[in-house]
């Protein structure tokens, strides 16, 4: 429970970010501004913004609740699930979107191939945005509840009213600028934590020695790589085929709510440098998500529900009214609001560039869009308030979110890969790509009962879903019509518009 | 005929084909994927780095920073 000084540091926070992402508001006057920050951004912000984003309060809970199960083979999701894939995306892909003025990966899709790929894949994230912010919406509920007893839709309400209005009227500037705060106030309070966590089970050593006397075998739960046979999520082969080769790069590269950050950076450069510094600072964010979890085999080996270990280990390390408890409460609160902020401003983009400009009202006045914009922002946040519930049918949370992620990644990584290194690859070839990889993905997952050995399948879901889309892609490309050169220009890996001769400068 | 298509396919799905792969092979293939990136990294042109930067300066080199990056995370899988 929170008291004194806690309830002071809390509520400063709380209204320090509003204050703040309110003040963006008086930068605000186009759309551009509203979805890109007006391309202002430097790559310090955007490289924190990302991490932040990245991970919520659902990660403290639900990633610390699977390193209680499964031991820091979760720590491959922000390791090797991401490095590779940010530093692919910054070097390769990231250039070649800034450079294109895109707002969305969708508008990508679209000039590449065409506009029922866009649709398709605009629809797909708009939907999975949307009850993905149920999912983080019930997390917190859920965290909220163990700490201080708040009923659910209380707790719901209060950080979507904090989150909405700064997001309202600040567009991206207010949420990627409010991310850095979010980012420093969660660092400090997860390091808090496991500081506080370590000192009470002796250190590393204790730690070690203390899990392996409960008869756990020191490769159960300190081992990133897990055999192939293992029964937990996490065997090698989905790490290395389902994670690394497809979903880290489908998330890094092919999310809008990571790209669009660095579409709105204020040169190449620091478009590219946002992913790479990115990458630095995610390689962190296991200790403070991860060590709570094995802190918690030692100090309570019981358990039934791992997403218990973490609210606990909050309420038995931190001391109540001195401000601790306060900061650790406001680091989740700055995981929680800096995703939901994140999805809010990423779905509004998506529906309004892709569906709502393209298909409802062209060639409004731009000033039409900021509205539209901000409306779409409100309706997705009462939309992710009331769809909260279903997500507590999942056995942990983070599991939740990977499965909806597997489902479509694949595929849409298959055909943004496809798109910018090959040029071959047809508009058609695109299309039955991506619907024939969300097919096969969706076959795999209604039958895994059958196919599959382990616990749950999503990365192999996501690599056969990925290859699916691929080799589907690449076939009706063989017997389809590409588009011109010219059309492809700025597109497609090291493909550029011609320099004109000097003749026909002269001329 | 149908149980042993099914047996194929599950086979196939679960990466049994590479059951084989000992532990020590396996995280070696990690290793060796940081160790490629690193190249590919190397080998990209300068002029493509500093692009969007007015002054070149060593210590905006982004190649500096990605490779750092790789050595932080191949540390961590050589030693779990």
């Amino acid at each position: 429970m929170l008291g004194g000084l806690d309830y002071v540091v809390v509520i400063a926070y709380l209204i320090g970010i509003m204050l703040l992402g309110f003040y963006f508001k008086r930068y605000v006057h186009s759309s551009e501004d509203y979805f890109l920050a007006g391309k202002s951004l430097p790559f310090w912000a955007i490289g924190m913004s990302i991490v932040v984003s990245d991970i919520g309060a659902q990660d403290f809970v639900g990633v610390s609740g699977q390193a209680y199960r499964y031991g820091i083979a979760v720590g491959n999701f922000d390791w090797i699930g991401s490095v590779p894939a940010m530093l692919l995306g910054a070097f390769i892909f990231i250039p070649y979107f800034w450079k294109a003025g895109l707002y969305t990966i969708p508008e990508y899709l679209g000039r590449r191939y065409n506009d029922y790929v866009r649709t398709i894949a605009s629809a797909t994230w708009i939907i999975f945005f949307a009850f993905n912010l149920g999912v983080v919406f019930w997390a917190s509920a859920k965290l909220l509840n163990t700490l201080m007893g708040w009923p659910f839709w209380q707790s719901i309400i209060i950080t979507a009213s904090v989150v909405g209005v700064y997001t309202f009227f600040g567009g991206l500037a207010a949420v990627v600028l409010t991310d850095v705060i979010q980012l420093v106030v969660m660092f400090a309070g997860g390091a808090l934590i496991v500081v506080l966590g370590l000192y009470r089970v002796g250190g590393w050593d204790g730690l070690v020695d203390k899990i392996t006397t409960q008869g756990h075998s020191f490769s159960d739960y300190f081992r990133l790589i897990q055999p192939a046979d293992t029964k937990t999520p996490f065997p090698w082969t989905g790490i290395l085929f389902g994670l690394t080769f497809v979903m880290a790069n489908a998330y890094m590269i092919g999310n809008q709510a990571i790209v669009q950050r660095c579409l709105a950076a204020k040169s190449e450069w620091d478009a590219k440098a946002s992913m790479v510094l990115g990458a630095f600072l995610k390689m962190f964010i296991p200790v403070l998500v991860l060590f709570p979890g094995l802190i918690a085999i030692v100090l309570y080996p019981d358990l039934k529900d791992g997403d218990n270990a973490f609210p606990l280990l909050v309420k038995e390390l931190l001391p109540a009214g001195w401000g601790l408890m306060g900061l650790m409460f406001a680091a989740l609160l700055a995981g929680l609001m800096s995703s939901i902020d994140s999805m809010l401003n990423s779905t509004a983009t998506l529906w309004t560039k892709d569906i709502y400009e393209k298909y409802i009202r062209k060639d409004a006045p731009d000033r039409h869009y900021l509205i539209v914009g901000r409306m779409a922002t409100i309706v997705l946040l009462i939309f992710g308030v009331i769809t909260s519930p279903v997500s507590q049918y999942f056995a942990g949370i983070y599991v939740a979110i990977q499965t909806f992620l597997s489902f479509f990644q694949g595929p849409v990584f298959s055909v943004l890969m496809l798109g910018i290194f090959w040029r071959g690859t047809t508009q058609w070839g695109g299309l039955f790509g991506l619907l024939g990889g969300i097919t096969v993905s969706a076959l795999l997952y209604i039958f895994k009962g059958y196919l599959f050995q382990i616990e749950d399948p999503f990365l192999y879901v996501s690599w056969w879903s990925f290859l699916a889309g691929l080799v589907i892609a690449i076939v009706v490309s063989l017997f389809t019509r590409p588009h011109p050169d010219e059309r492809l220009y700025g597109l497609v890996y090291r493909l550029a518009e011609p320099k004109p001769n000097t003749a026909q400068v002269r001329a | 005929m149908l149980k042993a298509i099914l047996n194929a396919l599950r086979y196939v799905l679960n990466f049994d084909w590479l059951a084989g792969v000992s532990m020590g092979a396996a995280k070696n293939v990690f290793l060796v994927l940081f160790v490629l990136i690193g190249i590919l990294v190397l080998l990209i042109p300068n002029d493509f780095i500093y692009n969007g930067v007015e002054k070149r300066r060593w210590w905006l080199n982004l190649k500096l920073w990605a490779l750092g990056d790789l050595a932080f995370i191949f540390i961590t899988y050589y030693i779990f």
